[in-house]
């Protein structure tokens, strides 16, 4: 089973570069952007199985960026991670919309990211 | 030059005719007042009778003149030592007083009895130029040795007295002792005429001098229970009166000398001269002589005219507590010219008077329970407490009170009443003049008293309501940390995240086997490159975590110096990634070499965070805040532009008012920019909006002096 395509949009070096460090050398097809824009290009370019992207970047709502993920053909499976934390609310609200999952920042497992890409890639 | 000695003597014998007179008439009951009376009388007859030996020439009166003259000089001394007797109140050697009387009576029959008197003195002789003068015999010698035991013995009650008493009595005795040595100086140049040596005629001076301390001592200490009540003018009229006869003296002089032999035209034209020489320096004498009555006779109505002026407008505008406590008594102190005294308030709390402020009190930290029997009797009686009056009055005065008393180094102790409650105490010591409380001075510190307990319960309210807005202001200040908790959220918690999510893939790596193929130089750089970052994300999180905690606390209220862009930046750190969610652009513009500045470093931190978090909110989304700094004259200039919405012009005039706020409700209590101008002012500066236009965005500048936000603390 060939490993998942993923595309990483954060608006913060570091965490991407954590993110990449650790599912590069498991050989996932990962490809970052720091800036929401040019994240999208770069989804619509390549294709991903799975979106790992932030909420709260300049320049980019949650709610647009998901239902434009969700009208592309194919759809990638959006998975957000994010420091956004307003009792849940936009977490429900995003899940019901058609997200595959939410995750916290920080990340309290990175296996368990990878699990939940794993099974977006594959359904 | 025997005009001048005659002239001189009559002087001195109205001017103790007139003391005499007036000490008797005062209380014509009092025995010390007619003995006073009466030997100012016999000190008459004794100047007199030199006066008479002085200017005629008739043998028969200068014999009259000398008998008159020893009658003063016998009598002299017994009445003078009786005099001490009764000032004393000496009860021991009354007998001793009879005895002298006796001895007195036989040398008075020396003195008249014909017969006897040749052993007394032989015959009085135009001896002196200016004058008759007795010629002694032995017995005159006897009664000189009498004379000085008499004299002695009264020096001795005086010194004795003088020593034991305290206050304002030893001050009285004191004046005694002077009056009574000078006087002393006076007889003994009388006595050298008869033992042929001359001594300069200034007797009758002498006695003049005598006679001024006595009605000094009258007037200012009451001597004698003597309470003068007189018009300024009086004394002023007096003094001149005086002076006047004085600067006569010189004038008849000229007259009597120079212009003798030119007859009367020669007598006119001196008297021209005086008249000239008169109303010359009438004018000066005149401001002299209303200067010292001012300064020394009336300096009590002085000092309260002061005393009023001063606390009406220097302390009791005063709204700092501890300020208006000392200053007042300093004040006091200086003022009235007391030795110590002190201000107690009330603790509700421990429901006792503490010391708040003082001067010389014997012990600083004297502490008066409410059960303490003064702080009774003045919550009761709301009246003051003299400790003279006291001990006048004999009343008992238990241990504990008088400790108290003596600790405070109290005269007067003065309850501070407000609406009915003693709230503070006011003790005041003895008066450096050593004189006693008088009603004029109660008259002027009992409603000081009361005003001065409405002025502490002023600034006891004013130092509530700061107290208050300071809390408000920390209210305000987590009220802010509460609305910054997302955007902290993520600069604290996001490192941390990656440094964990770091280490947390290459032991994941490892363990999955994912770097077998890679060696140990490989892998060694590997974990040198995941700890740098690690580090580099924990410096992160603990530089925000320092700057919150910082922000968080209160203000210490210390000036220190302070560099306006690391202040910027530190805010920003704060604030910045909210603006960035807001996509809110920050331009920072800072002259090069602006001085630092000396504030209150966490003070002026948040000023600049409200202001910039304002300029946020009021831009919403999109746009861009320009912080500049420069420097223009002795001031500093921050200024703080966002491209918002403006501030609608019915606003304005709201703008620094508590609780007003533009913002929805939630997003602020608005006491923001109510406590960014009194943080500022607190500084030193000054905080206005420079301009506004709706729709375009809203200017504010501070601004800070540089001259004195280095002096200040803040």
């Amino acid at each position: 089973m060939p490993k998942a395509k993923i595309v990483a949009i954060d608006d913060e070096v570091e965490f991407i570069d954590m993110i990449k460090s650790y599912f590069e050398p498991r050989g996932y097809d990962i490809t970052v952007a720091i800036r929401g824009t040019k994240g999208i290009e770069i989804v619509k370019e390549k294709k991903p199985d799975v979106v790992l992207i932030d909420l709260k970047m300049p320049g980019i709502d949650g709610d647009e960026v998901l239902s434009l993920l969700k009208s592309m053909d194919p759809a990638p499976k959006v998975i957000f991670v994010t420091a956004y934390d307003d009792g849940g609310k936009t977490k429900a609200r995003l899940l019901k919309m058609g997200a595959y999952a939410y995750f916290d920042k920080p990340v309290a497992s990175l296996r368990e990211l990878e699990e939940t890409v794993n099974k977006a890639a594959n359904t | 030059m025997i005009t001048i000695y005659r002239l001189s003597m009559i002087l001195a014998c109205v001017f103790n005719f007139i003391i005499g007179s007036f000490v008797y008439l005062k209380n014509k009951n009092e025995n010390i007042n007619r003995f006073f009376g009466l030997y100012c009388v016999i000190l008459t007859f004794w100047v007199f009778g030199c006066f008479i030996e002085s200017t005629f020439n008739d043998k028969f009166v200068i014999v009259l003149a000398d008998k008159l003259l020893y009658t003063g000089c016998i009598l002299a001394a017994p009445v003078y030592l009786n005099f001490c007797y009764l000032l004393t109140k000496k009860k021991d050697g009354i007998h001793l007083l009879k005895i002298t009387y006796l001895v007195t009576a036989l040398w008075l029959s020396f003195n008249y009895i014909g017969p006897l008197r040749k052993y007394f003195i032989i015959d009085v002789i135009h001896k002196y130029p200016f004058r008759y003068v007795a010629i002694p015999n032995f017995m005159w010698f006897v009664f000189i040795g009498w004379f000085n035991v008499l004299v002695i013995y009264s020096f001795m009650i005086l010194f004795l007295y003088f020593r034991n008493q305290t206050g304002h009595e030893k001050t009285k005795a004191k004046y005694m002792l002077i009056a009574f040595f000078v006087m002393i100086l006076a007889g003994s140049f009388y006595f050298l005429l008869l033992l042929n040596i001359v001594s300069p005629p200034i007797d009758p001076y002498l006695l003049i001098i005598y006679g001024s301390i006595m009605a000094y001592a009258i007037l200012r200490h009451q001597l004698m229970g003597i309470e003068v009540i007189i018009k300024k003018t009086l004394v002023f009229a007096g003094l001149l009166a005086s002076v006047f006869a004085i600067l006569v003296l010189p004038t008849l002089l000229i007259q009597e000398y120079i212009f003798r032999g030119a007859g009367a035209g020669g007598r006119l034209l001196g008297l021209a001269l005086s008249g000239v020489i008169i109303i010359l320096s009438l004018r000066r004498i005149e401001i002299f002589l209303m200067n010292i009555t001012d300064k020394y006779l009336f300096q009590k109505k002085y000092d309260y005219r002061e005393l009023l002026r001063t606390f009406t407008s220097e302390v009791l505008t005063v709204v700092n507590l501890d300020k208006l406590v000392n200053l007042t008594v300093d004040k006091l102190t200086d003022i009235v010219k007391i030795d110590s005294s002190a201000v107690l308030l009330l603790n509700e709390e421990k429901q006792q008077f503490d010391i708040v402020a003082s001067r010389n009190t014997k012990n600083p930290k004297v502490v008066l329970i409410r059960p303490d029997g003064i702080v009774t009797f003045l919550e009761q009686t709301h009246g003051y407490l003299l400790k003279k009056e006291l001990i006048e009055r004999r009343v008992y005065i238990p241990h504990s009170i008088q400790e108290i008393i003596d600790k405070l180094n109290a005269e007067l102790i003065i309850p501070m009443v407000l609406h009915s409650d003693v709230m503070g105490i006011l003790s005041l010591g003895k008066k450096k003049s050593d004189e006693d409380y008088t009603q004029d001075d109660l008259d002027i510190l009992l409603p000081l008293a009361r005003t001065l307990a409405i002025a502490i319960s002023n600034a006891r309210l004013f130092s509530e309501l700061g107290r208050a807005q300071a809390e408000a202001a920390q209210r305000e200040k987590m009220a802010v940390i509460g609305t910054l908790s997302a955007g902290i959220n993520h600069e604290i918690c996001n490192p941390l995240g990656i440094a964990r999510g770091q280490c947390e893939a290459f032991l994941l790596n490892v363990k999955d086997g994912l770097y077998n193929d890679k060696s140990s130089d490989e892998l060694l750089a590997k974990a040198k490159d995941i700890m740098a970052k690690v580090i580099k994300e924990t410096d992160r999180a603990t530089a925000i975590t320092k700057k919150l905690s910082s922000f968080a606390k209160p203000a210490k209220g210390e000036a220190e110096l302070v560099n306006i862009n690391k202040e910027i930046d530190d805010v920003l750190g704060l604030v910045g990634y909210e603006l960035k969610l807001d996509k809110i652009e920050f331009e920072k513009q800072i002259e090069k070499g602006l001085p630092d500045m000396f504030v209150d470093k966490k003070q002026l931190q948040e000023v600049l965070f409200n202001l910039i978090r304002n300029a946020g909110q009021a831009i919403g989304e999109k746009g861009k805040i320009t912080v500049t700094a420069r420097q223009d004259g002795r001031s500093v200039f921050i200024e703080i532009k966002d491209t918002g919405s403006g501030i609608p012009e019915d606003k304005l005039k709201e703008l620094f008012n508590p609780f007003f706020t533009t913002k929805e409700p939630g997003k602020g209590t608005g006491l923001g920019l109510f406590i960014v101008r009194q943080v500022v002012e607190k500084n030193g500066g000054k905080i206005y909006l420079k301009e506004t236009k709706m729709g375009e965005g809203t200017t504010f500048t501070v601004e800070f002096p540089l001259t004195e936000v280095r002096k200040s603390r803040v």
